[in-house]
């Protein structure tokens, strides 16, 4: 890492000047050109938002298929949904109360009358892209609770999507579909407010496959570190509160560079929150042999709560320290808990700095806008591991099954990532903002950190860094993925 | 369906315990829940489902994919949507089947795994025996594997020392071989046969869809003086099982020098009144087998995965369709042993050819090109007579030849 580092003034105005990249032109009219999954995405998922608000009765897929493409790939049109799913009043004889509108048996009017082409690759995009029609259908559906049709389309499309495809949409709608038919099946069931079973063991592992395959979460740890660095700049006492650590995989870099600071190593304490009490010890074990080898003074507080349930109490800060807060967002499960209780917790540590990692879609709302936002902002995911990895890449299965598939099942579930039914802010920085929270922008020093990363990941021109209003922001081609800013606390700057 | 206290008291408490960090821990869910459907106990239905639906996935591990496919069979079980479900899963399947899809997954199923050459290999060989010396051969065949067993009897035909004789093969068709998938068939078994100089004739027979047991003689078209050989490969269980022993007199009546029987060693249809009976052997006979598919692809394998789906629609016909001549009665597997009471008994029955010594050494050199894991079992005993595949010491496929009494 860097020498000279500059103390952070929070009132600061930020230089946007842009370096290389091009700065998002939010709702400006983009030249759809070629037949990209994501791009595709977002041209259909804004006609998608434009027409939710008609009923089932009165949805039309009409100006869908009236759309013409010109990928530069070649002809695609999109084709005709000349489906019809023909409903005969139930006449299986069971008579019970909540008769299920089914087909009957004879073969041909059952299904869509999409054709099926197998073995070309182009067929492949074509036969992915077709899915994801059949999909958002089946999302529309399930969004105004018609759970039997969207059985039904289900039925199709956990059939005929496979996640081993070529086509990176084909593997998006195996994953999205599952997770629908995960939901339609506990709206069947009901209890749906009941806190999800974490598996810790597979997250884990998928995760650091993650690290290694991507560099989302190095983004991520990196960016975060260097604006914590730069807020402990010549403070000898200092404090992190990570909200969820997991293995605590983005500390070790910034120990190093701690110990090994021009002015002499800090104290460090570290109050780690987590799931598992084991884990955490497991964690806590690791971070402390690596300080030891560091020659850093390291205190860890394993805390086994989350930050919306714990008692302050528990949060132990000393005079005289300075504090910092790191939170890197995800779907994988319920780590904060009660937003509005972790926001009390916040004011109340009044940290230094908090360092925020957001991905950019929407965690809460109804469920069709959570539907949109997660098929885009997945399928960009996908698209950028397809574009560097092979169809039969174990890693890449690993982190699409145990990572992301679980992501989109949490996304999609009744009540959202969070399963609990919890109100949850639109968006932690708008909320902070709000709270009085000063932001501190994203300095020179963490962008050169991004572009590091992104110089080890080929093809390094998939990956796209944008900074604006103070953050950095992460993403492949034009979609932004996740977002990194820093925020400062009101209490401090009287 | 009502939610309940039991369901969510429980729940609540399993959120600090990882349920799938234990061994085998689908099938020890599944088994909970069978036997709450069975008991018609429906809070802990709700829980069981609950829960399977949360750690179940058909793209992960054995586990959660038993748990993913045992979980649709017994919801569909619980709402008793189970014949319509299996009617519209059946659609998709037929609407997205094409000859090269079938192909690829067959032949690349038997590269893997001897699960299906090893019905071939012990079958050609009898039938060889069997037919030597005639000069006009017609082979009836009634199975699942789309021909792929006919090019190395072909081949053995073709370099016989003796004079090659004509080879009539009359395929009956099936619901996979349906439609175009047949006529391709037939164009490459042509094909293949002209390449070996063999005089051949291909013929397909319809009998509409899973209505194996309404063939007749007279479908067969037989001549005077052709020699006769039945094979049947995963055909007689999807035989209605009321017309089974009548479809083995129709088999009979063929006057065959030889039948060659060969099925999955699976009991889906004595225990078929007992629920619980009924899905543990459907739960310890698919647990093998995807396990085995698991050890033999790899892990991104979409041959495995359109075998894994192909399951998932015989387990919901076992375990959630109506029998009696409904949806549940096309997968109801028989183990050898009841293969052969059938066979034996009745006026018009069959008694048991034994697999000679080449026969024994041509399967034995079969399993040798595969993995580790799979042995030759010869039955014991008179209960069941023939050949047993075994993975892991299991006895999965079983391989039968038999001949007509006079």
């Amino acid at each position: 890492m860097h020498g000279t580092l500059e103390l952070i003034h929070p009132t600061e105005q930020w230089d946007c000047t842009p370096i290389n990249f091009p700065v998002t032109h939010h709702g400006s009219e983009r030249q759809f050109a070629g037949a990209e999954l994501s791009d595709f995405m977002e041209h259909v998922a804004r006609q998608l938002s434009d027409n939710s608000e008609n009923t089932a009765d009165g949805f039309s897929m009409e100006s869908l298929s009236n759309e013409a493409f010109t990928p530069s790939t070649g002809e695609y049109r999109p084709r005709k949904l000349a489906r019809t799913y023909h409903h005969t009043s139930g006449s299986d004889g069971c008579g019970h109360a909540e008769d299920l509108q089914w087909i009957n048996g004879t073969q041909s009017e059952n299904v869509s009358t999409m054709t099926y082409k197998n073995n070309r690759s182009n067929d492949h995009d074509q036969q992915g892209l077709s899915l994801i029609t059949l999909l958002m259908e089946c999302a529309v559906a399930i969004s105004v609770d018609n759970l039997e049709e969207a059985n039904k389309m289900l039925l199709e499309l956990t059939q005929v999507a496979s996640p081993y495809s070529p086509s990176c949409a084909e593997r998006v709608v195996a994953y999205f579909s599952k997770a629908m038919a995960r939901r339609v099946m506990s709206s069947c069931l009901g209890g749906t407010m009941l806190s999800p079973l974490v598996q810790s063991k597979s997250i884990l592992s998928a995760f650091q496959a993650f690290n290694t395959i991507s560099p989302f979460i190095k983004f991520a740890h990196f960016t975060a570190n260097q604006a914590i660095l730069e807020a402990f700049h010549q403070r000898d006492r200092v404090h992190i509160i990570d909200l969820d650590i997991m293995q605590g995989l983005q500390w070790p870099a910034l120990f190093h560079i701690l110990a090994t600071r021009p002015d002499g190593p800090p104290h460090l304490r570290m109050t780690a929150m987590g799931t598992s009490y084991e884990a955490l010890e497991e964690t806590g074990r690791q971070l402390s042999g690596f300080a030891r080898r560091l020659g850093l003074s390291f205190e860890f507080h394993p805390v086994a709560r989350k930050p919306g349930e714990v008692d302050p109490a528990m949060i132990q800060t000393r005079r005289g320290e300075t504090v910092a807060v790191h939170w890197l967002q995800h779907s994988l499960y319920d780590a904060i808990g009660a937003d509005w209780k972790t926001m009390r917790l916040l004011e109340l540590i009044a940290p230094r700095v908090i360092t925020l990692v957001e991905q950019e879609m929407p965690h809460s709302g109804p469920f069709l806008d959570r539907f949109i936002g997660s098929l885009h902002y997945y399928s960009t995911i996908f698209d950028s591991l397809g574009a560097t990895l092979g169809c039969e890449d174990v890693n890449r299965h690993k982190v699409e099954h145990w990572l992301l598939s679980r992501e989109i099942s949490n996304m999609l579930a009744v009540g959202g990532p969070t399963r609990s039914g919890d109100e949850r802010f639109g968006s932690w920085r708008t909320e902070l903002m709000r709270r009085g929270f000063a932001q501190v922008p994203m300095s020179g020093n963490s962008m050169t950190q991004a572009q590091l990363i992104l110089n080890m990941f080929p093809p390094t021109h998939g990956y796209t860094i944008q900074q604006g209003d103070g953050t950095l922001r992460l993403g492949w081609k034009e979609n932004g993925l996740y977002t990194a800013s820093a925020w400062t606390s009101p209490r401090l700057l009287r | 369906m009502q939610n309940s206290s039991y369901h969510q008291t429980t729940a609540s408490s399993s959120t600090s315990t990882d349920p799938s960090a234990s061994e085998k821990w689908a099938e020890k869910l599944l088994r909970e829940c069978a036997k709450a459907i069975s008991e018609k106990d429906s809070s802990k239905i709700h829980h069981f489902l609950w829960m399977l639906n949360e750690l179940s996935s058909p793209y992960g591990d054995t586990d959660q994919k038993l748990a993913s496919y045992f979980l649709q069979a017994l919801f569909c079980k619980a709402t008793e949507s189970g014949d319509r479900s299996y009617n519209t899963l059946i659609s998709v399947a037929e609407k997205i089947h094409s000859f090269d899809t079938a192909r690829k997954v067959i032949l690349k199923f038997q590269e893997v795994s001897p699960w299906t050459t090893f019905g071939h290999v012990a079958s050609n060989a009898v039938i060889l025996e069997a037919l030597e010396g005639e000069a006009k051969l017609h082979i009836i065949d009634m199975s699942n594997t789309y021909c792929t067993q006919w090019p190395t009897l072909l081949e053995a035909l073709a370099t016989r020392n003796d004079e090659t004789p004509h080879l009539r093969l009359s395929v009956v068709v099936t619901a996979a071989t349906g439609g175009s998938v047949m006529k391709e068939i037939g164009q490459r078994m042509e094909k293949f046969a002209r390449l070996m100089g063999v005089p051949f004739e291909f013929q397909a027979v319809n009998c509409g869809f899973s209505r194996l047991g309404e063939l007749k003689r007279e479908d067969f078209a037989l001549r005077e003086d052709e020699a006769v050989a039945v094979n049947c490969v995963g055909a007689l269980r999807s035989v209605s099982i009321k017309d089974r022993n009548g479809f083995l007199r129709v088999i009979h009546g063929l006057r065959p020098k030889v039948v060659t029987v060969v099925e999955e060693e699976a009991d889906f249809t004595s225990n078929k009144d007992v629920y619980i009976m009924c899905f543990e052997e459907c739960l310890r006979f698919y647990g093998t087998f995807f396990e085995m598919l698991e050890e033999s692809f790899v892990a991104t394998s979409n041959e495995r995965l359109m075998l894994e789906r192909e399951c998932s629609r015989s387990i919901l016909s076992v375990l959630a369709c109506e029998g009696d001549g409904g949806s549940g009665e096309c997968e109801r597997r028989e183990k050898g042993s009841q293969w052969c009471a059938r066979l034996r008994s009745g006026d018009d029955h069959f008694m048991p050819l034994n697999f000679s010594d080449d026969a024994v050494d041509d399967v034995r050199a079969l399993l040798k090109r595969y993995q580790a894991g799979w042995s030759l079992v010869t039955s014991q005993g008179d209960d069941a007579s023939g050949l047993y595949l075994a993975w892991k010491d299991e006895p999965v496929v079983w391989a039968s030849a038999w001949k007509p009494s006079s």
